[in-house]
């Protein structure tokens, strides 16, 4: 029964533009990511300074930075610790996020009030500018970007799963389960997140993206991963100085983490597109 | 004098699996200040219908044939002349009214709107015009300021809203696509007979559109009956009622609940008709009820049967009763 | 409409609270000393330390602070910034009309943009137009702004040499500061060529922090107006006589705006922390450098000012934002049935 479900996803899924260029480009990602962590055109540390600054050549296939490294591996090895910071942050928000929204539209009364005001409270903070304050305040460094970026996940899908369950509570079906003497968390397990599951996929890819674009932000002021790890957000940050002289060195990076996030969007899209219109209709 | 004429009215639309004809040969004639009444179950296209005379059918849609409207034929008009007589000359009321009116604007506005628009009313004016109208539809100033925002008024009195708006030009033709079919019994009653009121007060011509038999008896001096998109019975409503030639009619008013004047007995059920409305895509090239028709014969297969007239109204029927309805 | 209001400001009291006690809180928590980690590796004197801290406050107990901070607030009296020794407000005042300068231009840019934009592409529907609108407007939320910034600046300042490098206005330029809006008091100066120097200056900022919000705008606008236009009460306009532009335009447009309102409010968020960056990256003096200068000098107080004051200036505007949608949509407002 589940696998007549995918079948039946994946031929509409092809029809869709956004989900198959979204879908390719991600996996593509997700595989250079994975090969960097055994192999890379050159070693990530590598320095050659005679050979430093040069354009895209055959040796180096999109050039070497200010000391001489690869930027080809750089690059690789920095997806990787992009999708891994920006992962585990959305899984942050998730794991949390999800159970609390869920909490709140099952008990209602007060834990919703707190839960609910805990969110408004959060979204207060603007999300970048207090993620910079905390990795400042904190220290630099990927474990804290993790949670700085995490902490601002949670109310997202505090507020989604909230707002899906509450719609959910009030159906036919649930009434159905409760008349049947089911518990509230039986409940929420069997039938409320497995309705919403499509909800939290899309918006989790959105968040996906996001989480990349904000820890680019924090690598950039120098607050995400230290060096010598690389990152895209460094790299960029240390192209500024070099715009005149390589401006290639300010593009490249720029260029994959719009390519990667332009990915997960248009995934994120296709599903959308995937999914809802299913809701849709059931309503 | 005749205000409406349809002749062979063709409206098909598109879609992804092919062209799904709507609406097949619909003709019929409105006189001036009469009564029409179009009868028939979802999806025979009697709305469709309503849309097409209104010029507010779906871009997708096909449309052959003519409608001649006070002498001109709206199918071959531009959508700017469609516009200056749409609301002016002839008006809607929709099915629903909880959703018909914006929930942002007031419904003195609303009601006002149409003749600022045609008749380039000031401000004032047709505020004032709007009260009047208001008042007129059951909806005194005393209790119902204009200044009333839709979501505060009841489903019933968003349709008295609708009407008052319906007849703020003063239009020659009301069209009333199931008007009450949305409303609670009680409700029903007092539209229909506002309904009724306002278009004989002002001699407007009524086309009402509607599933239910008993309100095409009470409100209507002529009827048709649609199915599949066809005309499948007309005449004078006491004549279609006593003859009710044509299959389909018979088993319509076997459906309805209120057709009978005693209560069911016990333990009998409701009539229907077996079988379904068969998909506008799929319509079979001979009579389209002749699938669910307990009259059908091999003759009824080949063609649709053409219009013949029996006394007081015309059946499209090969095999037509000829004895008198019970009622 | 009243009790909506009091409601609403009922609510802001107790997240103003929160707001105050997180900023308060969250740098005593910081692992460290403040005024150690402020010494630095020169170490600090013990007498020194104490002298200090009772010129602080430090030596008080913890509620006894807070207390005095919030009473301080009320006063306008922010504290001291460590480094600088002038009153943190002062700092804030000086460096504030910048930042609010460049993000009002870019979010007048991206509202008349945006908006626009998105009615254009719901009505042009599927068309080639819609898609190349949308497919833009995606492109623009995916791409870092600070990358972004630099492409132009590549382009603009670098290659075509139209616009300068960084400055709110050409150093040839001097006058006194009215404002604190540099548009406003170019004008006011009657110098030849301040004001045109102040555009140059601002354009480019301006459109790479607008990017990203045209781009979520023009998209929420068009999935509203498309929602508006299926809507029934559109087509009983028509059924009145309306063209089908003057349809769109008095009844859907005016609806679709509304869900539009709240995600500005949203977007008001990204615009501070984006306009902190952008000001790092086109060396543009305003709260960004304040901020930035503070972490790198370990500056608690002005830390913990600057996240209180803009966390209050979110939940201000996002105050005004639910204002703005109970004006617009009377159906929040209540109002009596009519039986």
């Amino acid at each position: 029964m589940w696998s007549e479900a995918w079948q039946e996803y994946w031929t509409r899924g092809r029809g869709s533009i956004a989900f198959v260029f979204g879908l390719a480009i991600t996996v593509l990602l997700v595989a250079v990511a994975l090969l960097s962590l055994v192999w890379t055109p050159y070693a990530v540390d590598a320095i050659d300074i005679p050979a430093k600054l040069q354009g895209p050549s055959a040796a180096h296939w999109l050039g070497t930075d200010q000391f001489g490294r690869d930027v080809l591996s750089r690059l690789m090895a920095g997806a990787v610790n992009s999708l891994a910071v920006s992962l585990v942050a959305v899984g942050i928000g998730a794991g949390l996020g999800v159970p609390l929204g869920a909490l709140a539209a099952a008990r209602r009364g007060l834990v919703e009030e707190v839960v609910m005001r805990f969110n408004d409270f959060t979204f207060a903070f603007p999300a970048l500018l207090s993620a910079v304050m905390i990795t400042a305040i904190l220290g630099p460094g990927a474990v804290n970007s993790i949670i700085a970026i995490g902490i601002f996940n949670i109310p997202v899908f505090a507020r989604l799963t909230r707002g899906a369950a509450l719609s959910l509570w009030k159906r036919d079906f649930v009434l159905a389960a409760r008349v049947a003497g089911k518990g509230r968390t039986r409940i929420t397990v069997e039938h409320i997140l497995p309705n919403i599951a499509s909800l939290l996929i899309v918006q989790m890819t959105i968040q996906f993206a996001l989480a990349i674009l904000a820890e680019a932000g924090l690598s950039y002021l120098g607050l995400g991963t230290q060096p010598p790890a690389p990152s895209w957000g460094k790299m960029l940050n240390e192209a500024q100085t070099l715009m005149y002289l390589a401006p290639q060195m300010a593009i490249i990076p720029g260029l994959a983490i719009m390519i990667t996030v332009l990915g997960l969007n248009l995934l994120g899209d296709g599903l959308r597109d995937l999914l809802d219109p299913r809701l849709r209709r059931e309503r | 004098m005749t205000l409406l004429s349809l002749r062979d009215l063709c409206v098909t639309l598109e879609t992804p699996e092919g062209p799904a004809p709507i609406l097949q040969d619909v003709s019929f004639d409105l006189a001036a200040g009469g009564s029409l009444g179009i009868v028939g179950e979802s999806g025979c296209g009697k709305s469709m219908t309503a849309l097409a005379v209104m010029g507010l059918l779906p871009a997708r849609a096909r449309v052959s044939g003519a409608i001649v409207f006070e002498g001109q034929d709206l199918l071959s008009l531009p959508e700017a002349e469609l516009c200056k007589l749409r609301g002016r000359r002839l008006a809607m009321v929709f099915q629903e009214p909880m959703t018909a009116l914006n929930p942002v604007k007031t419904i003195g506005f609303q009601v006002a709107e149409g003749p600022r628009w045609h008749l380039g009313l000031g401000r004032a004016e047709a505020e004032a015009r709007a009260v009047k109208l208001l008042d007129r539809v059951g909806l005194p100033q005393s209790r119902f300021s204009p200044d009333l925002f839709p979501h505060q008024l009841s489903g019933g009195q968003r349709q008295r809203v609708v009407i008052a708006m319906a007849l703020a030009c003063e239009p020659a033709l009301l069209i009333a696509d199931e008007p009450t079919t949305a409303l609670d019994v009680t409700s029903q009653a007092a539209i229909l007979d506002l309904l009724a009121e306002v278009t004989e007060a002002a001699g407007l011509a009524l086309l009402f559109i509607t599933h239910d038999l008993a309100v095409v008896w009470q409100n209507t001096a002529e009827m048709l009956v649609m199915y599949a998109g066809r005309v499948v019975e007309r005449g004078a409503t006491p004549a279609v009622f006593d003859r009710m030639a044509h299959p389909y009619t018979r088993g319509l008013l076997a459906a309805s609940p209120g057709a009978l004047d005693a209560p069911l007995p016990p333990g009998r059920r409701l009539a229907t008709i077996p079988g379904q409305v068969p998909d506008p895509r799929q319509r079979p090239a001979g009579c389209v009820f002749a699938g669910r028709c307990p009259r059908a014969e091999a003759d009824c297969l080949p063609a649709q049967p053409a219009e013949r007239r029996l006394d007081g109204h015309a059946v499209a029927c090969l095999h037509p009763h000829l004895e008198e309805t019970p009622l | 409409m009243l009790r909506f209001l009091l409601g609403r400001l009922g609510l802001l009291i107790p997240t103003f609270i929160g707001v105050t006690l997180v900023a308060f809180f969250f740098i005593r928590l910081l692992p460290g000393d403040p005024l150690e980690l402020l010494a630095g590796e020169r170490g600090i004197d013990p007498a020194r330390k104490a002298e200090l801290m009772a010129q602080m406050g430090f030596d008080q107990p913890m509620w006894k602070q807070y207390f005095d901070y919030v009473v301080g607030i009320f006063h306008g009296d922010l504290g001291t910034s460590f480094a600088s020794k002038k009153p943190v407000l002062v700092e804030f005042m000086t460096l504030f009309p910048a930042t609010a300068e460049l993000a009002l231009c870019a979010i007048i840019l991206a509202v008349c943009l945006g908006i626009p934009a998105g009615i254009f592409a719901a009505v042009k529907r599927g068309s080639v137009a819609d898609q190349a609108i949308m497919g833009t407007a995606l492109v623009g939320y995916s791409m870092p702004i600070f990358w972004w910034g630099l492409l132009l600046i590549i382009l603009f300042s670098g290659i075509l040499q139209w616009t300068p490098v960084s400055g709110r206005i050409s150093l040839m330029f001097f006058f006194p500061q009215v404002t604190g809006f540099m548009l406003i008091d170019s004008l006011l100066s009657g110098e030849k060529g301040a004001f045109l120097s102040a555009v140059r200056h601002l354009i480019l900022p301006s459109i790479v922090l607008a990017t990203i919000p045209l781009a979520v705008i023009a998209r929420q606008t068009r999935s509203a107006m498309l929602e508006v236009l299926g809507e029934d009460y559109v087509r009983t306009a028509r059924a009145k006589g309306l063209t089908r532009r003057a349809a769109l335009w008095r009844h859907a447009v005016r609806n679709a705006l509304i869900p539009v309102v709240t995600i500005m409010g949203l977007q008001f968020s990204f615009l501070l922390a984006g306009t902190i960056i952008i000001e790092n990256v086109f060396y543009l003096p305003g709260l960004g450098r304040l901020i930035f200068q503070a972490i790198a000098q370990h500056d608690l107080i002005v830390v913990k000012d600057m996240v209180m004051l803009l966390a209050a200036a979110v939940i201000v505007v996002n105050f005004i934002v639910d204002l703005l949608y109970a004006l617009l949509d009377p159906r929040l407002r209540g109002g009596r049935h009519v039986e």
